[in-house]
């Protein structure tokens, strides 16, 4: 490009486009410079990332690895290597015939049983929350902030505390030893968060949606019913969620309250794993803990980005 | 009988009095317009002629029938909010006979109203749609049509057009009138917007501080205002308000530093009272012009020589800020007639519709 101006161009303009060339090499070495830091940095980022991730599968990984081995193979090898010959023969003893304490029959009972306790203490949980939140948010009444202040507590009492007085509730209410009343503890203590959930959400919501409607004549649960509940998928997706892990992954409730014929599958593992005759089978304890943690897993993996979502829903368009 | 009686209603929030003793009697088929300044209580007035809100002291009355302690949905009202609060997850059709419905009306009848409204506002096409696939103006329509098809008493708007373009709030408004006039239906519109006040009303209540300020015809409300604060709230620019000394039976003397000038009184106006008393004269920017020949040598006209601060040219006149002494006064003048920044021209002062406050109370002379 140079050479074209060589003729007829005075020395002048010459230094000019030199100066602005060696200005335009530094901007360019500048540019590539901090490109190649900023490259860097994000394989930093990615390498902190993958190490992070891998800490946290590795333990799954193992676990899945033993669980498809032999005994004797997990005692002779090490815990890590690979299985030789890969089997699903521990998943189906801890599934159907591994012995948890005195009976011999697997999980499988014990999962049904979860099943039974998880499913109407989720659903009645989120309803109540649902509908409390809808009075603490559209029909405050004197001290109802007060009260969502004293429930909020309910968040952050730990479990411990409150075995005693549950149990003695309990007793006098006849439900001691009993699905429903493990069921009842389970709704009492997950109310306090899923009120939290479906408060904060309806304060999102304008409250003249529910004057327009008032003047149009629909009374307190017409306007839950038509107007407040159609507009509540995003939380009531966060709610499910939080309260079917919250109360499948439950030990404590379960051990104390359940009663020896409605074990949660969570207390049947702890037993599985105590109980031993002879040598410890880690590969059916294994195959038993993926198992029982298989629905939280499967919750989410197909409903996560939903929980994401609703965790950040924001205001209602066009309302 | 009157269609809506508000009688000596108050109302506190804890300590706080928002409305201190509001009377209202609003006439069948009567556009009131309730107008103030923000956070003077109007929202809060029509919640309570709704029922949304409870009321502390006094009674509401629609048709003669006592509702200070009925539902909403008793009281036979319908209202359009500021911001619509259309049902998010209803169509246009499911927001306008939702309340149909819930009054058990049938459904072919309720089609039917539907489709009048519907007509009525020009939504027709509209009518399977979410409101989230609606412009402002389209939801405004829709807000509207719920509170139409349930043909109510009352019709309660609450600043139902403050969320719209300028241009598109000038079309709704006429739209307003015209469904007035043609339906003929009470209606109790909130605004801060005095042009939509002054165009809407049959009558206006001017609202400050939980207090009925004045409640009077648009154009008594603009040529007698009740007060300094109502004659400063209605109109735009605002009324001009000048401190003066009444002289005699005719003539008034404004003191402004070292200068002095003379005005006339206008005609038939009680100031016997006040002759060398302090009184605060109230005058219009359209009544201090440009001198023209027509009014000159009238009785209740006076020219005087102001300093011009700044002109604004609006296109059809012309607002010229002047200077009278530590004053400044709001000028209108023909957009003719030009006059020199920083320089003093002549101004014809016509007072025939001055008026006068009392200087202590700032009440109407
Ligand atoms: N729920 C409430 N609690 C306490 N104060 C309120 C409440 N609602 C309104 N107010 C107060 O009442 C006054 C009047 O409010 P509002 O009627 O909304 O005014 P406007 O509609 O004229 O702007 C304001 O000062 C506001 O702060
Ligand atoms: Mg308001």
């Amino acid at each position: 490009m140079k050479q074209s101006y060589n003729l007829n161009i005075n020395a002048d303009a010459t230094k000019n486009l030199s100066l602005l060339d060696s200005v335009k090499n530094k901007a360019n070495r500048y540019l590539q410079q901090r490109s190649i830091l900023q490259h860097l940095l994000r394989i930093v980022l990615y390498v902190i990332l993958l190490t992070m991730a891998f800490i946290y599968l590795a333990p799954l990984l193992v676990m899945v690895m033993n669980s498809l081995k032999d005994v004797e193979e997990i005692r002779n090898g090490s815990l890590l290597a690979l299985p030789q010959d890969p089997s699903l023969a521990a998943w189906s003893k801890a599934w159907g015939s591994a012995c948890t304490g005195s009976t011999c029959e697997g999980i499988a009972p014990f999962f049904i049983n979860s099943f039974k306790i998880v499913l109407p203490a989720v659903a009645i949980s989120t309803i109540l929350g649902a509908l409390n939140g809808y009075v603490l948010s559209m029909w405050r009444f004197k001290g109802s902030d007060l009260f969502f202040g004293l429930l909020l507590f309910g968040c952050f009492i730990p479990f411990q505390v409150v075995l005693i007085p549950m149990a003695m509730t309990l007793g006098w209410l006849g439900l001691a030893s009993s699905a429903s009343g493990l069921i009842l503890v389970h709704v009492i203590y997950g109310m306090a968060f899923t009120t939290l959930f479906f408060r904060n959400y309806y304060v999102g919501l304008p409250r003249e949606l529910v004057s327009a409607a008032k003047i149009d004549g629909a009374g307190f649960f017409l306007i839950f019913w038509r107007i407040i509940l159609p507009l509540s998928p995003p939380i009531i997706v966060v709610t499910v969620i939080w309260q079917f892990t919250q109360i499948w992954n439950d030990f404590l409730f379960g051990v104390v309250f359940s009663g020896a014929d409605n074990l949660p599958v969570t207390v049947a593992l702890n037993n599985l794993v105590n109980t031993s005759f002879g040598g410890k089978e880690y590969n059916v304890d294994m195959a038993a803990a993926l198992l029982a943690a298989l629905p939280t897993i499967v919750v989410y993996v197909f409903a996560g980005k939903y929980f994401v979502r609703g965790l950040s829903a924001g205001a209602v368009k066009g309302a | 009988m009157a269609a809506l009686s508000i009688e000596n209603v108050k109302k506190s929030y804890g300590s706080t009095q928002v409305l201190k003793g509001i009377n209202i009697d609003i006439e069948k088929g009567e556009f009131l317009v309730l107008i103030g300044p923000s956070g003077c209580g109007k929202s809060t007035m029509m919640n309570s002629i709704a029922g949304l809100e409870s009321i502390t002291e006094g009674r509401i009355l629609i048709g003669g029938e006592d509702v200070t302690h009925a539902n909403p949905k008793d009281r036979d009202i319908a209202m359009v909010f500021q911001s619509y609060a259309l049902y998010p997850n209803m169509t246009v059709r499911g927001n306008i006979s939702f309340g149909l419905e819930v009054r058990k009306m049938p459904k072919p009848e309720r089609e039917k109203q539907v489709q009048k409204v519907a007509q009525l506002l020009q939504i027709e096409h509209l009518l399977e749609r979410k409101p989230a696939q609606l412009s402002g103006g389209q939801r405004q329509r829709v807000a509207m049509g719920r509170a139409l098809a349930r043909e109510p008493k009352i019709y309660l708007f609450d600043e139902p057009l403050s969320n719209l373009d300028a241009k598109l709030r000038v079309e709704m408004r006429a739209e307003i009138k015209k469904l007035h006039q043609r339906l003929g239906t009470t209606i109790v519109y909130v605004t801060h917007d005095q042009v939509e006040a002054m165009t809407l009303a049959d009558r206006i209540a001017v609202m400050r501080d939980g207090l009925l300020q004045q409640l009077a015809s648009p154009q008594e409300i603009y040529d007698r205002p009740a007060n300094t604060f109502v004659a400063g709230f209605m109109g735009s620019p605002p009324m001009n308000f000048i401190d003066v000394t009444i002289d005699s039976s005719d003539s008034l003397t404004i003191n402004a530093g070292q200068q002095q000038y003379q005005l006339p009184l206008p005609q038939g106006y009680d100031l016997s009272n006040y002759v060398g008393k302090s009184v605060i004269l109230g005058i219009r920017p359209e009544m201090i012009t440009e001198p023209v020949q027509h009014k000159a040598g009238l009785p209740e006209v006076a020219v005087l020589k102001l300093k011009t601060l700044l002109t604004e040219a609006m296109g059809a006149d012309t607002m010229v800020l002047t200077q009278l002494g530590d004053k400044e006064l709001n000028c209108r003048i023909n957009p003719s007639h030009s006059v020199e920044i920083n320089q003093h021209s002549e101004f014809m002062f016509d007072m025939s519709k001055a008026v006068f406050f009392d200087a202590q109370t700032e009440v109407l002379i």
